[in-house]
């Protein structure tokens, strides 16, 4: 037994030289009373479900520290779900145009686009432009992993903000003077 | 010390509000019959201390209980016993299918900017554009469900977006070639509409 073990049966033997013959050892010399039942493994396990889904969660997303790392790792993603989802729904709009009465061809796109005002125009091409730039430098940084280099950790935070640094200049070359 | 022998004494001894010599006077009373192994540093102070707060309510959370993905239906499979059950190793959904994503994702670069840059129109490296633009977005969108929808948890949810998934990237693959052949093509209605 270990040493704090054999001092609390000692102590409590010197303590109760009369009760020493009765006492079990490791058990307190109080007694209480519950009232218990009994009930099959299922319902118990049942119990055990319902408490688990009453529990706190930790929080993860809302304290996690914002890193170049997890923060560009989002944006490529969001980037390519915006830029292939609005692909997607272009071509699914584009069949379905003639049923539906709706004009999508190149002309009608051109004179819809063009009638719009100048910083209407610009930003919309900053909204198609800063997605697609993001993505391309940042999937090129990716192939760069994906041979093996640049994995320590200084030259990923440098990798990736000279992403976010030429992503930003070349949307705005190609929105406002192209 | 004291508490070690009696649990009642330190009860009776956080109820009456001892004072630190009181405490010091209950400890030393019980030790003068142990043995000197067992003597140990005075520690009434600390238990003087501890008890207030220990009888103390306090408040497990300081914030309302609002969690961002809250647990989902507890169902396991099998006993808690069982190890995780891991795929069979397949290439095709493995290696090969890395290496198909990173080649079509390396031609992809090149591909969006010469089209551009050539200025002219070529029926050819439009429709490879096209093809290699529609299954990069394919492989983009199963990797979204892969992540966020663990076959596990939600199976009936998972097989739905996948099958969607498929059936919009055949409508989208029909579209573009309707595209390319009735109207433009996406590399000249892209430099159309950038310089309306």
């Amino acid at each position: 037994m270990s040493a704090p073990r054999v001092l609390n049966l000692t102590l409590r033997r010197a303590a109760t030289p009369g009760l020493t013959r009765f006492t079990p050892a490791g058990r307190s010399v109080q007694q209480r009373f519950a009232a218990t039942e009994h009930i099959s493994a299922s319902d118990a396990s049942s119990i055990l479900v319902k408490q688990r889904l009453a529990r706190p969660v930790s929080p993860h997303l809302s304290i996690y520290r914002p890193q170049i790392t997890w923060y560009a790792s989002g944006f490529n993603r969001l980037a390519g779900i915006a830029m292939s989802g609005t692909m997607y729904i272009f071509g699914i709009a584009y069949l379905a145009a003639p049923a539906l009465g709706w004009h999508l061809e190149t002309p009608s796109l051109v004179a819809a686009f063009g009638a719009l005002p100048l910083v209407a125009k610009v930003a919309a091409k900053m909204t198609i432009a800063f997605p697609f730039f993001f993505h391309s430098f940042n999937g090129v940084r990716h192939l760069v992993w994906d041979v093996g280099m640049g994995f320590a950790n200084k030259t990923v935070m440098r990798t990736g903000w000279t992403v976010v640094g030429l992503s930003v200049l070349g949307s705005l070359y190609f929105s406002v003077f192209v | 010390m004291a508490s070690i022998v009696r649990p009642a004494l330190l009860r009776q001894a956080c109820n009456a509000a001892p004072t630190k010599r009181m405490a010091s006077n209950l400890a030393s009373s019980t030790m003068r019959h142990a043995s000197p192994l067992s003597r140990r540093p005075m520690q009434s102070a600390f238990v003087q201390d501890a008890l207030p707060k220990a009888s103390r309510v306090a408040a497990f959370h300081a914030t309302g209980c609002r969690p961002i993905l809250p647990p989902l239906p507890q169902k396991i499979e099998g006993t808690l016993n069982d190890p995780t059950p891991i795929p069979d190793p397949a290439p095709t959904h493995g290696s090969y299918h890395w290496s198909f994503e990173r080649l079509v994702s390396a031609g992809l670069v090149p591909l969006c900017v010469a089209p551009f840059a050539a200025g002219s129109l070529n029926p050819a490296m439009d429709a490879t554009l096209c093809a290699l633009l529609l299954v990069h977005s394919h492989i983009g969108f199963e990797s979204c469900i892969i992540d966020y929808f663990p076959s596990r948890r939600v199976p009936g949810v998972r097989i739905f977006l996948t099958w969607l998934l498929r059936a919009a990237t055949v409508t989208v693959g029909v579209a573009l070639y309707s595209f390319e052949t009735n109207d433009v093509g996406i590399t000249e209605a892209i430099t159309k509409i950038w310089h309306a």
